[in-house]
C-alpha cells in the first residue's frame, strides 16, 4: 500500500486492530533509523579501520621514537644533520605557504568573480598538481632547470643553482601545494558572490579597504583551513622534493628525507625521531582545526548563511 | 537631488537589456521601477547607482553628468534585494560601514560614527539591537538595517533593489507604509524596482513601467491604473481580459453590437477590447446586454469572481459580482460592459 510508511510513523492516528498487534511486535522507529544491530556493525567497522590503519601506525611512530629513551631520542634530535633538515623544512613552508596564499586567493578571486573564456580550463589547471604524481612534478623541474635542462644553462650562466639546491626543492613544493588554498576557496568565493563587494563599494569603501574588510572576513575560516592543510603537505612533500633535492645532507635534505636516509642505514631510533615531529605536526594541524571550529563554529556557519 | 537618465541603451553580448531609455526624476521623488522579470528594472537601477556601465547614454544628478563617476564617488545609498549585510559585523558597525571607510580628513570621529549609527538605528525602530550580527536577526530586521546603512552616507538619491521582494505577505505590508513615513521624514530621492504592481502603486509618487528593455508608460499611479497606454500596461496592472472587437463607422462593435464607448482615435478593421473583472456587471435584462454563460463561480474576497462566456464570440473572462447575487454554473445571463480600453491589435 502506497499510505504504508506514513501509518507507521503515526500509528495512533489509525486506531485499527491490525495496526495495533503489528504495534506490539515490531518496534516502531522514524523512517530513517536503522535497526540497533546495523548501526553497532557499522560503528566496529568504523573503529576498527582507524584504529588499524591511522592510530596504530601513529602509535608505532612514537613507540619506535622513544625505543632507547628518551636521552637517545633527545640526541638524536640534536644531530646537525638533523637541525638542518628542520630548518630547511621551516624555510620552504615559509616560502611556500605564503606563496600559496597569494596565488589561491588571486586564483579564486578571479574564477569566482569573473566570466572569462577558458574559465573551465583554469580550474581543471589548479587540479593539476592534485592529479599528477609527485615524482613527475620533481622531474618537470629536473628537466628544466637540470644541467641539461631547458633554461638551466642560463640560469647557471648568472650563478644560479635551483636543481640539487633550495630553490628547486622551494619550486617543486610550490608546485604540488599550489592548490590547497585556492580550491578551498573558490566554491566559498563562488557562494557569496559580488553583492557584499557592491554594497562596500557603493558605500563609498575603496579596492583595498573592500578587500581588508569585506572580502577577505568573509573567506577567512575558508583560507586559514586552506594554510593549515598548505602548510602540512608543504612540510611533509617527499616525492617531488626527493627529485630535485639531491639528498645533499645537512644541506638540501628536508625532514621527509632525512627520515629517508637514516631508515636506509638502519639508524631506527634517529629516523622516527624525526618522523615523530611530522607526526606531531599533523596533529597540531588537525588539534589546530578542530579548536578552530568548535570556537568559531557560529562564525563559520554565519560565513555560509545568506 | 534630482535625476536625469538620457537615451540609455545596455547590451549583454547580443541581447539588449535597455533600448535607449529615458526618465526625469524630480528632487524627493519616490519613483518605482515597475516591470516583469526581464524587462530592464534592475539593469536601469544599477546603472543608475553606477553598480552597471552602460553601453551607451548619460545619467545626470542635477546638473552634474555622473555617467563617469564610478560608483564610490556618486554618492548613492542602495539597497540589495539579498541586503548584503556584512555577515562579520554587527549592526552598529554595518551602519556606520560608510562613514567609517572615508578618507582621513572627511572621516568622522569613531564617537561622531557611532552617535550617527545610533540615530539611524533610532529611524529603523531597531534601537537595543546595535550589538547583533545579521545572522540574528528576522527578514525584516535586516532590511531596515540595509537600509539604515545607506541613509548613514547620506546619499543623494536611495535606490532600492526589490526591497520586500524575500519577506512575507505581512511584513511586506508593514514595511511599506513605514517605507513611505521614512521617505516622508527624510525627503530622499527614491528609486525603487519592484515587480509587484500593489507595491508600486500604493508606495510610489510615480510609476514607470518597463517592458523588454522600454519604458512603456510612465505616470502618477492613477494615470497609470486608469489611463494604460498600451496593452501591456493594462494587462501587467490588475487582472484583465481582452475581447475581439470591430472598429466601424466611429464606434466599437462587439457581437454584432454597438457598445458605449467612443472609438476616437482607432483605425476602422479588428481591435481587442481590455477588461478588468469590475468593468462588466450582469444585467438585470437583456435589452441592450450581451448574452452570455456563466462557466464557474467563486468567492473572492468581498465579491464573487463568475468566469462567463460571451455567446456569439469565442471570448472569456471574469466577471465581479456582489457576493449578495448568487449565480450558478450553466446558467445563462446577460452582461453589460461598462468599460474598457480598446487598444488595436
Amino acid at each position: 500500500m502506497s499510505d504504508s510508511p506514513l501509518r507507521a510513523v503515526a500509528p495512533p492516528l489509525v486506531p485499527s486492530a491490525t495496526l495495533t498487534r503489528a504495534a506490539s511486535t515490531v518496534r516502531l522507529r522514524p523512517a530513517t533509523e536503522d535497526p540497533p544491530v546495523l548501526k553497532y556493525v557499522l560503528i566496529a567497522v568504523a573503529v576498527l579501520f582507524l584504529a588499524l590503519f591511522l592510530v596504530l601506525p601513529l602509535v608505532a611512530v612514537f613507540v619506535e621514537a622513544f625505543r632507547k629513551g628518551a636521552e637517545a631520542y633527545w640526541t638524536s634530535l640534536q644531530d646537525e644533520d638533523a637541525v638542518a633538515a628542520i630548518k630547511l623544512t621551516l624555510t620552504v613552508a615559509a616560502i611556500a605557504v605564503p606563496v600559496n596564499i597569494v596565488f589561491g586567493i588571486a586564483a579564486a578571486w578571479c574564477i569566482a568573480k569573473f566570466e572569462f573564456p577558458g574559465k573551465s580550463l583554469l580550474v581543471s589547471l589548479i587540479d593539476l598538481p592534485f592529479s599528477v604524481s609527485p615524482v613527475v612534478a620533481g622531474l618537470v623541474y629536473v628537466l628544466l632547470f637540470g644541467a641539461q635542462g631547458l633554461m638551466g644553462p642560463t640560469m647557471k650562466a648568472y650563478g644560479i643553482e635551483v636543481i640539487f639546491a633550495v630553490p628547486g626543492i622551494v619550486l617543486a613544493t610550490i608546485f604540488v601545494t599550489l592548490p590547497f588554498v585556492a580550491r578551498e576557496l573558490i566554491p566559498l568565493m563562488e557562494e557569496q558572490g559580488t553583492t557584499d563587494e557592491e554594497a562596500a563599494l557603493s558605500l563609498g569603501a575603496g579596492g583595498l579597504k573592500t578587500f581588508m574588510r569585506v572580502t577577505l572576513p568573509n573567506i577567512k575560516w575558508g583560507l586559514l583551513y586552506g594554510v593549515l592543510l598548505c602548510n602540512a603537505r608543504a612540510m611533509g612533500e617527499f616525492g617531488a622534493v626527493s627529485v630535485v633535492s639531491g639528498h645533499i645532507r645537512g644541506v638540501t635534505n628536508t625532514m621527509p628525507l632525512q627520515v629517508e636516509v637514516l631508515y636506509n642505514e638502519y639508524n631506527a631510533v634517529a629516523a622516527f625521531t624525526i618522523a615523530s615531529l611530522l607526526a606531531l605536526l599533523a596533529l597540531v594541524t588537525l588539534a589546530l582545526k578542530a579548536l578552530l571550529e568548535w570556537r568559531y563554529a557560529d562564525e563559520i556557519a554565519g560565513t555560509h548563511r545568506r | 537631488m534630482d535625476i536625469r537618465v538620457r537615451n540609455i541603451v545596455k547590451d549583454y553580448g547580443r541581447t539588449a537589456a535597455l533600448e535607449g531609455v529615458s526618465l526625469d526624476i524630480a528632487s524627493g521623488e519616490l519613483v518605482a521601477l515597475l516591470g516583469p522579470s526581464g524587462s530592464g528594472k534592475t539593469t536601469l537601477l544599477r546603472i543608475i547607482a553606477g553598480l552597471d556601465v552602460p553601453t551607451s547614454g548619460q545619467v545626470f544628478f542635477g546638473e552634474e553628468d555622473a555617467s563617469h563617476t564610478p560608483v564610490q564617488d556618486r554618492n548613492v545609498g542602495f539597497v540589495f534585494q539579498s541586503y548584503a549585510l556584512f555577515k562579520h559585523m554587527t549592526v552598529l558597525e554595518n551602519i556606520g560601514f560608510g562613514l567609517s571607510v572615508r578618507d582621513g580628513k572627511t572621516r568622522p570621529s569613531a564617537g561622531e560614527i557611532r552617535r550617527r549609527s545610533m540615530e539611524l538605528l533610532d529611524l529603523v525602530q531597531l534601537s537595543g539591537l546595535e550589538k547583533r550580527y545579521p545572522g540574528q536577526l528576522s527578514g525584516g530586521q535586516r532590511q531596515r538595517v540595509a537600509l539604515a546603512r545607506a541613509l548613514a552616507v547620506e546619499p543623494r538619491v536611495l535606490l532600492l533593489d526589490e526591497p520586500f521582494g524575500a519577506l512575507d505577505a505581512k511584513v511586506r505590508k508593514d514595511l511599506r507604509r513605514w517605507l513611505r513615513e521614512i521617505h516622508e521624514r527624510t525627503g530622499h530621492t527614491t528609486v525603487f524596482v519592484t515587480h509587484d504592481q500593489d507595491e508600486a502603486l500604493e508606495l510610489a509618487d510615480r510609476v514607470a513601467v518597463l517592458n523588454h528593455g522600454k519604458i512603456e508608460q510612465i505616470g502618477t499611479p492613477d494615470t497609470i491604473y486608469d489611463r494604460p497606454e498600451t496593452p501591456f500596461v493594462f494587462r501587467f496592472i490588475g487582472e484583465s481580459h481582452a475581447v475581439p472587437v470591430m472598429v466601424h463607422d466611429g464606434k466599437v462593435w462587439l457581437a454584432g453590437q454597438p457598445i458605449l464607448m467612443a472609438a476616437g482615435g482607432l483605425s476602422e478593421g479588428p481591435a481587442a477590447l481590455h477588461l478588468r473583472p469590475h468593468d462588466v456587471e450582469f444585467a438585470a435584462h437583456a435589452g441592450d446586454a450581451l448574452p452570455a454563460r456563466i462557466l464557474s463561480v467563486r468567492r473572492s474576497g468581498p465579491t464573487r469572481r463568475a468566469e462567463i462566456r460571451l455567446s456569439d464570440v469565442e471570448a472569456v473572462f471574469e466577471i465581479d459580482a456582489p457576493a449578495a447575487l448568487t449565480v450558478k454554473p450553466g446558467e445563462e445571463r446577460p452582461v453589460r460592459i461598462l468599460r474598457g480600453r480598446v487598444f488595436p491589435v
